[in-house]
């Protein structure tokens, strides 16, 4: 009879390097995306308070579409669909690469660039317009104005949002493994069906999950206790 | 801490769940009266749903339903997932496995493998236009499987430097083949034969690499510590095979009357690990 749980078995040699290599893509992956999701949050941010109504529209709809279909899906429809839009040799050329894992960053990047850029846009709308319009009285021009008064205050609104959807991003990350991304639910689940020891391969995979989370979450409460003002 | 604690006490409590004790198996299951079965159910021609009368018929099911006439009990067939097949019987939801069982080593540590019943030929499929056709041309490249099949383990073992990429099904396999995103596929030769005639004259037609990659035996899955259970099982595969049962089951599901056209190459016999 074997151990009832036996985490040895799954901690030793092939396996835990199997957990080494997927813990390492999946914080590559993470981090990867969330810079590429904050860069273009911001890019939809300020191309949405452009006067003009069209690129309103378009962020909307850009928005609308990522928050509305599944992860998931939209991974499978970067994977599966878009390469065949293209012509045959780029086609054969991204397959020779390591496309899965550019694909997933990519959709994963641009769905949550999307939850980004409302947390981002929320935080400006939240500061009253008459910061705006004082700082302009105080001869700070459009760029100056957002600078030095409105973003320093709009950031400390959407920072815990922010801090959210990190969190998510982080865990989302595991919808990758769909199109055969090595990250670390899928080598976890490839210790699982080598070993059959089920509960003790997801045990490792939550523990690791969990750890990085209250990390994330730990970071954020203090990066927000430092930025907070102080009360009068 | 407190949800440290809370985990801690959840994963203990499963624990020792699991580890409760359970009397004689083969005793049970005569006094409860149904032999429950676990099966795929989605996996033809070993397990799946009759389109006419909705059952669930096949390979699998004929072999479980012979054990069950060996009880002299009723069959009960309960359809479970691939991921779920271990922890269903583990956790005691069903009595024994008939659910395209490959043995290998590490799974064999978990559960016990009655005789093998089947023996699974596994080959790689190509697209035509790549010209490959040997094994050997498949070194270093990619190939997909399905995620925690025994193929992606064969292939990882036999093919030098091959990269393995898995999908949850048989049909995000066989997409990333025909969209090149792979150079092979590999799986039971009966997915392959199927999906080689279905492209057979469309634009992107598949073949199968002769040569198997491997074979690997099948075998009904049972509890570990079950002994007596574990006996009259093979007792009864065994019996099958001897009687000329066990070839007559597999004449009906893959005999020339069937889309195979296998022969039967193989004996129930005692896997040797």
């Amino acid at each position: 009879m074997t151990p009832r749980f036996d985490l040895a078995t799954v901690l030793s040699g092939e396996y835990l390097a199997r957990y080494v290599t997927g813990f390492i893509t999946t914080m590559e992956l993470a981090v990867a995306a969330w810079i590429l999701a904050f860069l273009l949050a911001v890019l939809l941010t300020v191309v949405r308070m452009a006067p003009f109504k069209p690129a309103d529209w378009a962020v909307a709809a850009f928005v609308e579409y990522h928050r509305n279909v599944p992860l998931l899906i939209q991974i499978l429809l970067w994977y599966f669909g878009v390469p065949e839009l293209l012509p045959n040799s780029a086609r054969m050329w991204i397959n020779q690469q390591n496309s899965e894992f550019f694909f997933a960053l990519v959709a994963i990047g641009l769905c949550f660039s999307a939850y980004m850029s409302e947390d981002l846009r929320s935080g400006i709308r939240s500061i009253p317009g008459t910061q705006y319009e004082a700082a302009r009285a105080l001869a700070f021009g459009y760029f100056r104005s957002m600078y030095y008064v409105i973003l320093p205050q709009a950031l400390r609104v959407s920072g815990p949002p922010l801090i959210n959807q990190t969190l998510f991003l982080f865990k989302n990350t595991s919808l990758a493994m769909a199109i055969g991304v090595a990250e670390l639910t899928y080598q976890a689940k490839e210790i699982e069906s080598y070993t059959f020891k089920t509960f003790e391969a997801f045990f490792v995979a939550t523990a690791v999950y969990l750890t990085i989370s209250l990390g994330i979450m730990l970071l954020g409460d203090h990066a927000a206790r430092r930025s907070q003002i102080d009360a009068r | 801490m407190k949800t440290l604690n809370v985990i801690l006490s959840a994963a203990a409590a499963c624990v020792l769940l699991a580890g409760a004790a359970q009397a004689d198996q083969l005793q049970d299951i005569k006094a409860r009266g149904k032999l429950v079965c676990g099966t795929l159910g989605t996996s033809q021609p070993f397990s799946y749903q009759d389109p006419k009368t909705r059952e669930i018929i096949g390979y699998d099911v004929a072999v479980c339903g012979a054990i069950a006439k060996s009880l002299g009990v009723p069959m009960e067939l309960k359809a479970i997932s691939v991921d779920a097949r271990i922890p269903e019987l583990t956790q005691g939801r069903v009595d024994i496995l008939a659910a395209n069982l490959g043995w290998t080593k590490a799974r064999s540590e978990q559960i016990d493998y009655s005789y093998s019943y089947f023996v699974s030929q596994q080959k790689i499929l190509v697209r035509r236009d790549s010209g490959i056709t040997t094994l050997e041309q498949l070194k270093g490249q990619k190939i997909s499987a399905v995620k925690g099949s025994s193929s992606e383990q064969g292939v990882k073992r036999e093919i030098p430097n091959a990269q393995t990429l898995t999908y949850q099904d048989g049909s995000a396999s066989f997409l990333a083949l025909q969209q090149g995103k792979v150079n092979g596929f590999c799986a039971s030769e009966l997915v392959l034969v199927k999906l080689k005639e279905q492209t057979d004259g469309s634009a992107n037609p598949v073949d199968i690499v002769k040569k198997s990659l491997f074979v690997e035996p099948w075998g009904l899955g049972i509890r570990k510590g079950e002994p007596a259970f574990l006996k009259h099982v093979n007792d009864t595969l065994v019996k099958m095979e001897q009687s000329g049962e066990a070839a007559r089951v597999f004449e009906e599901w893959f005999g020339p009357a069937t889309a195979y056209k296998l022969e039967r190459d193989f004996k129930i016999e005692e896997i040797k690990g």
